[in-house]
């Protein structure tokens, strides 16, 4: 069974390959290995620190909820960048593209961190010991 | 406390990647499929919001997979500072297979994020790029997963490690994931269209080309509609017999919005023309550029509810939704839904 669903692989990747070939310049391959060069140097050491600031100064039992926060937030900013980063945007057309992103990017971010304090409160009454 | 990797988590979130991923593919192949049909190839005509689902399904599951992707490194970080970096041949092997499908992944998901956005801060064109890249990322999946087959029946670590416990980091996983997809999903969802702060569509029927984004001006009366051998005026094809019908325009950027089109179906349009109905070329007033023209596939010709659209909800077409005439069919791409039509051909 591996071994099938090995060859499998090898053979969609090598045909892949193929059609990828004649398109392949330096822009291409650029973009190709920044993704996980731009993880392992910038996203995961960022996190990983900011993870670490939160052991330092947040209290134990509101640690999780803070990392969750966090991470939630992170993943609205990924989600945001091609909207509000727009140098190569194409002619703007009437109905697409055409929001205030930066402001419901704050509104989005605001309700996760209303939502994570809830979830906290409530697991906090829950346990009232927690984190002693 | 030193962070080791989880194989069981990392299996969890692997599995939901392995599925949006999975999701993505088939959908974006049916829709590469659709734009360039190869023989074998047929689209059905019914339902008509068919290409609105899986076009919306494929934006939609590589939303989902950006948190998940990110998730699944965070399992498996620890990995990536393994000493010594090559133990043997088959070892390198593997972390080159990583490196491939990490490579692939990133790529597929940032550029059609950004595609989406429509913004494209790179030089080569995205439709072939992301169609090739994505058969790579796919066979670098499978052959991860069959690597690592093994290791997916480690059992749930025992011990509760780090700020989150096992099962409170699933779930964070899982609402990033619902996060990301609530935050843009109200492109294709009408209920969500609010909501989704991050959606790209504003209104409720979007202009993705505009008329003079496109070079086509103010249309006059010597506009005359090409089918076959015969010519008709706008006046005259308001004169036909009309159809109306709720279609939607999908977009491979995955936006999508239905309306009340109201036309002459291209069938009607072909039989007064005494024309065999066939595969049907659709030609633009515009002068240039990439989809200025579409071919529609005979079984959408012949459908009754294929139309060159005159109004929308009730009024005439504006100029920058196609006017004079546009075409709209039901389950296309909305590249291939062409405007300020000028000839109809049976090419085939």
């Amino acid at each position: 069974m591996r071994w099938v669903i090995g060859a499998l692989g090898a053979a969609m990747g090598a045909w892949g390959a193929l059609l990828l070939v004649p398109l392949v310049d330096v822009d291409l391959a650029l973009w190709f290995v920044g993704g996980p060069v731009v993880h392992d140097l910038v996203l995961a050491p960022l996190f990983g620190g900011v993870g670490l600031l939160i052991a330092r100064w947040v209290p134990k039992p509101w640690r999780a909820a803070v990392r969750v926060g966090g991470a939630l937030t992170g993943v609205l900013v990924l989600l945001a960048v091609p909207l509000l980063w727009r140098p190569f945007a194409g002619p703007p057309n009437p109905g697409l593209d055409d929001r205030d992103y930066l402001v419901g990017l704050l509104v989005a971010t605001g309700a996760v961190w209303l939502g994570v304090a809830a979830v906290a409160l409530v697991a906090h009454r829950k346990r009232p010991h927690a984190g002693r | 406390m030193k962070r080791t990797s989880s194989p069981h988590t990392a299996t969890r979130v692997g599995r939901w990647l392995g599925i949006a991923f999975g999701l993505c593919f088939v959908t974006g192949l049916l829709s590469h499929y659709i734009q360039h049909p190869p023989g074998w190839f047929a689209w059905p005509t019914r339902p008509v919001g068919l290409y609105r689902v899986t076009q919306g399904v494929h934006v939609t599951s590589g939303v989902a997979a950006i948190p998940l992707l990110l998730a699944k490194l965070w399992t498996v970080h620890p990995k990536l500072f393994e000493r010594p970096v090559v133990r043997s041949l088959p070892h390198a092997l593997e972390r080159a297979s990583i490196f491939v499908l990490l490579g692939a992944s990133f790529f597929e998901l940032v550029t059609g994020l950004f595609n989406a956005t429509q913004n494209y801060p790179w030089r080569f064109f995205f439709p072939p790029a992301h169609h090739a890249v994505a058969w790579i990322a796919v066979g670098a999946l499978l052959v991860h997963v069959a690597v690592k087959l093994p290791l997916m029946r480690t059992p749930a670590e025992e011990v509760r490690r780090g700020t989150l416990s096992r099962r409170g980091f699933l779930l964070a996983t899982g609402v990033a994931a619902a996060v990301a997809v609530l935050a843009t999903a109200g492109g294709t969802v009408p209920w969500l269209r609010t909501a989704s702060v991050l959606g790209t569509r504003s209104v409720r029927l979007p202009v993705n080309r505009t008329a003079s984004a496109a070079g086509v001006s103010a249309v006059d009366g010597d506009w005359r509609l090409t089918v076959g051998s015969r010519r008709f005026s706008r006046a005259e094809l308001e004169a036909l017999p009309q159809t109306t019908a709720e279609l939607p325009i999908a977009c491979v950027e995955g936006w999508s919005a239905s309306a009340r089109w109201t036309g002459v179906p291209v069938r009607d349009l072909l039989a007064l023309a005494g024309v065999e109905p066939g595969d049907v070329r659709v030609e633009s007033l515009e002068r240039d550029g990439l989809y200025r023209a579409s071919t529609l596939p005979a079984a959408h010709a012949r459908d009754p509810l294929t139309l060159l659209a005159l109004a929308v909800d009730g009024e005439t077409l504006s100029l920058d939704h196609g006017y004079p005439c546009r075409l709209i069919a039901p389950s296309r791409p909305g590249v291939t839904q062409t405007k300020w039509v000028a000839r109809l051909e049976v090419v085939r």
